[in-house]
């Protein structure tokens, strides 16, 4: 049996998750918005549809907030071997890959304004056909595992 | 050949059509509209017409004339334009495909078309000659390509300098190991550069035309007989495609019709017998096949495949003549496709997937055979692609996935059922739907299957058609699973293979594996097992 894949994401990761969680329930409320402008157009739209669609994404955003995110950032573990990286993340779908020093294209660390804060870096890994990503690390161990996964592939025997 | 040359006059002509076919919306618009406006007469229309005509034939003249290029011994020029002047320097290393085609006003002409790419996309070619005499192009295709294969063999030369694995230089390199070295450098290794803009994958493109003129003679010839092609087009799932259309049409007609004549149908069909309306029906059908049988020949007419040592050539097509080159080494997954109403008959259509070499939507996925018995694919494969000439021993999944399969496509069938029965009188009829899904669900269950061979896995399923992949382990990126809640109650999988096919990814999937299905190819592919079987793989 192989073994589950042991590194977890930087904690901090759980925190910028969840900055993204707020910016997309702003998003969500644009629909209540949107209903209630509508009201006005159509006066025979129910008072009572706005509370539900108010109450369901208040609920959903708030169960995402505390919970979801959470479980996400729980479940994702990656682990760099000597020829290939494994990843494995995902509540309600759980992925697993293997991705092969030898079929990897390049490596890259990325940061958004919101990872920057917190000092942490995603590195996305791209072979010929797919494109993965491990979303929070901090920026040394970024950096780190960025060049090992380079020099692994530069390495990496084709012929095996 | 180091000249200035323009292409052939009849390319004015081949101009002035294709802007004519752009122009033509824009005649029956001023037709229409010039001569329902007042102060408009039909000669003012008429002149307007004429002179944009006119004008049209003065720019393919003057394209024509000011459209010429020149081969030197490393770059390809080309000076175009009267006011806005383009010079464009191809250099020959840099060019990726040299495409000879013909198409139906080319072939009038005895002429073809060449379209020359390099790396770096676009939608237009590069450059492109729309009318040439076939030995010029000839002429061109072979110039670029001496320099090119040089250019190639340098690289090659490059790569192995510093590329191959000691062991491998001690061992005997013939031509095809040296081949596959670079083929592994330039797909695996050198990430700056995607593979596919690299100059020396052109090789690929010469067009069995050239070969014949070069007299070489095939290993392996294929030709879609005529009978294969009736049963193609026959069985064809166009058939049912075309036969709604004409039965769109028909059912258009009384709009059409004046009202006499519709009421003398309707009359006709209300005085008419069973019969008479299940010929109706059958009329429909014979043309919707005709149809079929049509656009069928003129794609997949005179289908011939050869083999030259490691490169494949594909000509199809009656009207539009299409080629094309696949190098088997760049093959990355080959799929053997069965309709229900072609296992009936035992008949299969095989497909290639291919990291680039084709051309435009064939790229992705190329039809191999277009259509034989499935006995018969062994056979064709192993003249062409030996590599994926065996017969698989696939390992059925699990009894559990049964119910997944099932499930799945009988809740939507009942959902549906139930609306229909409360909507209509007669909706309960609509409960078949769920058993036809259930048996559906059975179906795919039983047509699922895996096998994990020594250097290829292969994935059998079936959605409507039953799809066997074979994919080698040395062109899989990468291997995936997943699991969703109600997967996870059985401990089921989805499996997940990715291969590339021309310059995108592309996956295959097969669902409700077992736990130890998933194991077993995550342990076959994983590149950390030590005791793998697969030590060395190499390409046939």
């Amino acid at each position: 049996m192989r073994p589950t894949p042991d590194h977890p994401l930087a904690a901090k990761t759980l925190n910028v998750w969840r900055i993204g969680s707020l910016i997309e329930t702003l998003f969500f409320m644009l629909l209540p918005l949107a209903y209630w402008a509508l009201m006005f157009v159509l006066p025979e739209l129910p008072e009572w549809g706005l509370y539900n669609l108010v109450g369901a994404i208040v609920l959903y955003r708030v169960l995402d907030f505390l919970l979801i995110q959470k479980l996400q950032w729980q479940r994702w573990r990656y682990k760099v071997y000597e020829n290939e990286v494994e990843l494995m993340h995902g509540v309600f779908v759980v992925r697993r890959v293997i991705i092969p020093m030898v079929r990897v294209q390049h490596v890259d660390t990325r940061q958004g304004p919101i990872l920057r804060y917190y000092g942490l870096a995603s590195v996305t890994i791209s072979t010929a056909a797919t494109t993965h990503e491990i979303p929070g690390l901090e920026i040394e161990n970024a950096d780190r595992l960025r060049d090992q996964i380079a020099q692994l592939a530069r390495e990496a025997d084709p012929d095996e | 050949m180091n000249e200035w040359k323009r292409q052939h006059p009849i390319a004015i002509f081949i101009h002035f059509l294709n802007s004519l076919r752009q122009l033509i919306v824009s005649f029956v618009i001023i037709f229409v509209f010039g001569t329902t406006a007042d102060g408009m007469n039909i000669e003012l229309v008429s002149a307007i017409i004429v002179i944009i005509l006119l004008f049209t034939l003065l720019n393919g003249f003057i394209n024509w004339w000011k459209f010429e290029y020149i081969v030197l011994p490393d770059e390809l020029q080309v000076h175009q334009g009267l006011l806005f002047k383009k010079q464009r320097y191809i250099r020959k290393e840099r060019v990726q495909s040299i495409d000879i085609n013909a198409k139906l006003i080319q072939r009038l002409f005895g002429l073809v078309e060449v379209k020359i790419e390099t790396a770096g996309g676009g939608n237009e070619p590069e450059f492109r000659i729309i009318a040439l005499r076939r030995e010029n192009a000839v002429t061109i295709k072979r110039e670029l390509r001496r320099s090119e294969t040089k250019s190639a063999q340098a690289d090659t030369d490059k790569a192995l300098l510093h590329w191959p694995p000691p062991m491998q230089q001690g061992k005997e390199q013939n031509s095809q190991q040296t081949s596959d070295a670079f083929q592994k450098h330039s797909a695996d290794v050198d990430a700056d550069v995607p593979d596919w803009a690299r100059g020396g994958e052109s090789e690929s493109i010469l067009s069995w035309d050239d070969m014949k003129e070069e007299q070489i003679e095939p290993e392996y010839e294929w030709k879609l007989t005529l009978k294969r092609l009736i049963i193609m087009a026959l069985t064809s799932s166009g058939v049912g495609i075309a036969a709604t259309f004409v039965a769109a049409i028909i059912s258009q007609a009384p709009q059409v019709l004046p009202v006499f004549m519709l009421d003398w149908i309707v009359g006709w069909f209300i005085r008419s017998s069973i019969m008479v309306v299940a010929s109706l029906l059958v009329t429909v059908l014979v043309i919707a096949w005709l149809f079929t049988l049509l656009t069928t020949s003129l794609k997949y007419g005179q289908f011939t495949l050869r083999k030259w040592t490691n490169e494949i050539h594909i000509s199809r097509g009656i009207l539009e003549k299409r080629q094309l080159t696949l190098k088997s080494n760049r093959i990355t997954a080959v799929r053997v496709v069965q309709s229900p109403l072609r296992q009936l008959f035992n008949y299969v259509s095989v497909y290639v997937e291919s990291a680039g070499g084709g051309t435009q939507e064939e790229e992705f996925s190329t039809i191999l055979v277009p259509l034989c018995k499935r006995h018969e694919v062994n056979d064709i494969l192993a003249a062409t692609l030996p590599q994926y000439a065996y017969t698989p021993s696939y390992q059925r999944l699990p009894k559990e996935s049964l119910r997944r399969y099932m499930i799945k496509l009988i809740v939507p069938a009942l959902i549906v059922a139930g609306v229909l029965t409360w909507s209509f009188t007669y909706g309960w009829i609509a409960f078949l739907l769920p058993a036809l899904a259930a048996l559906t669900g059975y179906i795919q269950y039983k047509s699922a299957g895996i096998a994990v061979e020594t250097h290829q896995l292969c994935l059998r399923s079936r959605v409507i058609s039953k799809t066997e992949v074979m994919i080698p382990r040395r062109r899989m990126q990468t291997i995936e699973s997943t699991q969703n809640l109600l997967q996870k109650l059985n401990d089921l999988y989805t499996l997940e293979v990715s291969v590339l096919s021309s310059i995108m990814g592309k996956q295959f999937h097969l669902r409700h594996i077992s736990k130890m299905q998933r194991s077993a190819a995550f342990a076959w592919f994983s590149f950390e097992n030590p005791d793998a079987s697969h030590e060395v793989e190499k390409e046939e």
